[in-house]
């Protein structure tokens, strides 16, 4: 068996972890089937009978809002002979009914209809075969996480000091709700699923090599500079939080937007924030762009959208990015951040797919013998450590993916 | 503006595209250009919903700049790329301006892998002076709804 615990070693990283089918193998029991994973978001299923279908890992699920109005998740499998129950990917049911026997589930999972029951034994029970749920299911701002495992730490515990952050950006919406409604840019990628949260978290280094001609394009239109973010680093914007989340704090960095007169959309919504969280909190919120953060494993916030990281092989990966409505903003201040993604992200953006092109090039490059190791040190002879188990490094430090691979490590080990 | 003249139209556009002739590519746009790839679905609403592209005539020329400066690391080198249209279907005029549907298969060759991207395009062409410019462009991919390699190119 693998000893992940070599390859990871401080500031240094095995490139077989990136590129050996076995880990991958690993990680999905290890990892994906032990720990919580984002399976969706509140909005994206508001009446009963609402679901979407997603993957834990490699295996299909369904998430749904029963008849009763709460959210079931269960393994999209007949009992009968295993046929995916709900094939589409989102829609609304009544109930589930699989197309192979016709065998029917409600939303709560219990089998209505075995078909031509008069052919099963009479013993047979009925809620032996009720559609399987998934051990673990909680929710936290209407972020849905489930775990295929029935043992763990709870949501609470596993999000831990993650949850200030998805305030912040949750209350950028002056409800403190937000919609994924807006649809969902899938992109895929040959190459390793940790690539993505390892670079999504990490531009502030990269940013000003791969991603220079966006910064200049957006800043000739906007007269936005994020040039100042590099020129003088700031303590505390890089994150290493318990649980082998990682974040990018910008709070304390000035950002200075450009002097133009606010539109009458800026201007409602600014107020609209006032009228929620009152004047001070609502300039903090609007005053500096919100934390990004990374939940480990696979969902990120970053700027306008959610992302989410799923793995398909060990050298494939699809990834989600699903644009963040603010409920409660004028309808201007949800378009202008539509628009504002497209210019950044999904297949056709002008940043993300530079980091998925190296990504790729990394995934080729790693089978490169000579010396095995990747280097993660920037910043390791400054980490401030924190009480919680977390640490803080300057913008450009990578401190907290220093902390993902740690937290990887112990998660990786736990099953001996 | 008769039917040889868009049709002729079109090839020279999907030329420039395979080719990589970003600025005579701009140029066959209007000032009040709409070039738009929709995402999940071939009908949504743009004011609520994400697109792939959802370019006016300033991101437009935005999306040239950036390609022409060669930072786009997946078009380091350009892959090569040619894309076949037929199946044109030319709508009645309207004044000055008139609707063209047309299929097209695009085979993009790079790094030992070619990818096969298929649609249907929906232009809408306008007269001006002595010739045609693109007022609107909308690009139906067959796999809108699915994950997608990176578009780092023209459709």
């Amino acid at each position: 068996m693998i000893d992940v615990g070599n390859l990871i070693q401080g500031a240094r990283i095995h490139g077989s972890l990136y590129r050996d089918p076995d880990v991958f193998e690993r990680e999905l029991n290890e990892i994906w089937y032990k720990v919580w994973v984002y399976v969706g978001h509140e909005s994206e299923i508001p009446n009963p009978g609402d679901f979407v279908r997603r993957t834990i890992g490699r295996q299909p699920v369904i998430v749904v809002r029963a008849a009763d109005g709460t959210v079931k998740a269960f393994f999209n499998r007949c009992r009968h002979r295993g046929n995916m129950v709900c094939h589409p990917e989102r829609g609304n049911v009544t109930a589930f009914t699989c197309p192979y026997h016709g065998w029917t589930y409600s939303t709560e999972g219990a089998l209505l209809q075995p078909t031509f029951e008069d052919g099963y034994d009479s013993k047979l029970r009925r809620e032996d075969f009720g559609l399987v749920p998934l051990p673990r299911l909680d929710a936290y701002r209407g972020l849905i996480f489930a775990s295929v495992s029935p043992e763990g730490i709870s949501l609470d515990e596993h999000l831990g000091g993650a949850k200030e952050f998805i305030d912040l950006f949750m209350d950028l919406s002056p409800t403190g709700r937000v919609s994924l409604t807006a649809g969902n840019q899938k992109v895929r990628y040959s190459g390793n699923w940790k690539f993505m949260p390892e670079n999504s978290m990490e531009g502030d280094y990269h940013g000003p090599f791969i991603h220079r001609v966006a910064f200049e394009l957006h800043s000739k239109k906007t007269g936005f500079d994020v040039s100042s973010l590099y020129e003088n680093e700031i303590p505390d914007v890089i994150r290493s939080l318990a649980g082998g989340h990682m974040v990018e704090d910008y709070r304390g960095a000035t950002i200075v937007p450009p002097a133009r007169p606010p539109s009458a959309a800026r201007r409602a919504y600014a107020e609209a924030m006032e009228r929620a969280y009152g004047e001070e909190k609502a300039r903090r919120l609007l005053g500096t762009m919100a934390p990004l953060i990374y939940i480990f494993p696979n969902l990120m916030y970053l700027m306008t959208h959610i992302r989410v990281v799923q793995p398909v092989s060990v050298a494939e990966t699809f990834v989600h990015y699903q644009p963040m409505l603010l409920d409660g903003a004028p309808d201007e201040i949800n378009e202008e951040r539509l628009r504002m993604h497209e210019f950044m992200f999904g297949a056709a953006g002008f940043i993300s797919p530079d980091d998925i092109e190296i990504m790729e090039r990394i995934q080729s490059a790693v089978n490169a013998g000579g010396n095995e190791w990747l280097f993660i040190g920037r910043g390791e002879h400054r980490d401030k450590l924190l009480p919680d188990g977390g640490s803080t490094g300057f913008t450009m430090d990578e401190n907290h993916i220093r902390g993902f691979w740690q937290h990887y490590s112990t998660v990786m080990n736990a099953g001996g | 503006m008769g039917d040889a003249q868009i049709e002729a139209f079109l090839t020279r556009e999907a030329r420039l595209m395979d080719e990589g002739r970003y600025r005579e590519w701009l140029d066959l746009w209007t000032e009040d250009a709409r070039y738009w790839v929709p995402c999940n679905d071939d009908d949504i609403d743009p004011a609520r919903q994400v697109s792939i592209i959802y370019d006016d005539r300033d991101r437009l020329t935005q999306r040239v700049e950036r390609l022409l400066s060669g930072s786009v690391l997946s078009q380091q080198p350009r892959p090569r790329m040619r894309r076949v249209i037929s199946n044109i279907e030319i709508g009645p005029r309207d004044g000055t301006e008139v609707t063209v549907e047309s299929n097209f298969i695009l085979g993009v060759a790079r790094g030992g892998t070619k990818h096969l991207w298929i649609g249907r395009s929906i232009h809408q062409l306008r007269e001006t002076g002595d010739a045609l410019k693109i007022a609107r462009k909308k690009v139906l991919l067959i796999d809108n709804d699915q994950e997608i390699p990176l578009l780092q190119f023209l459709i």
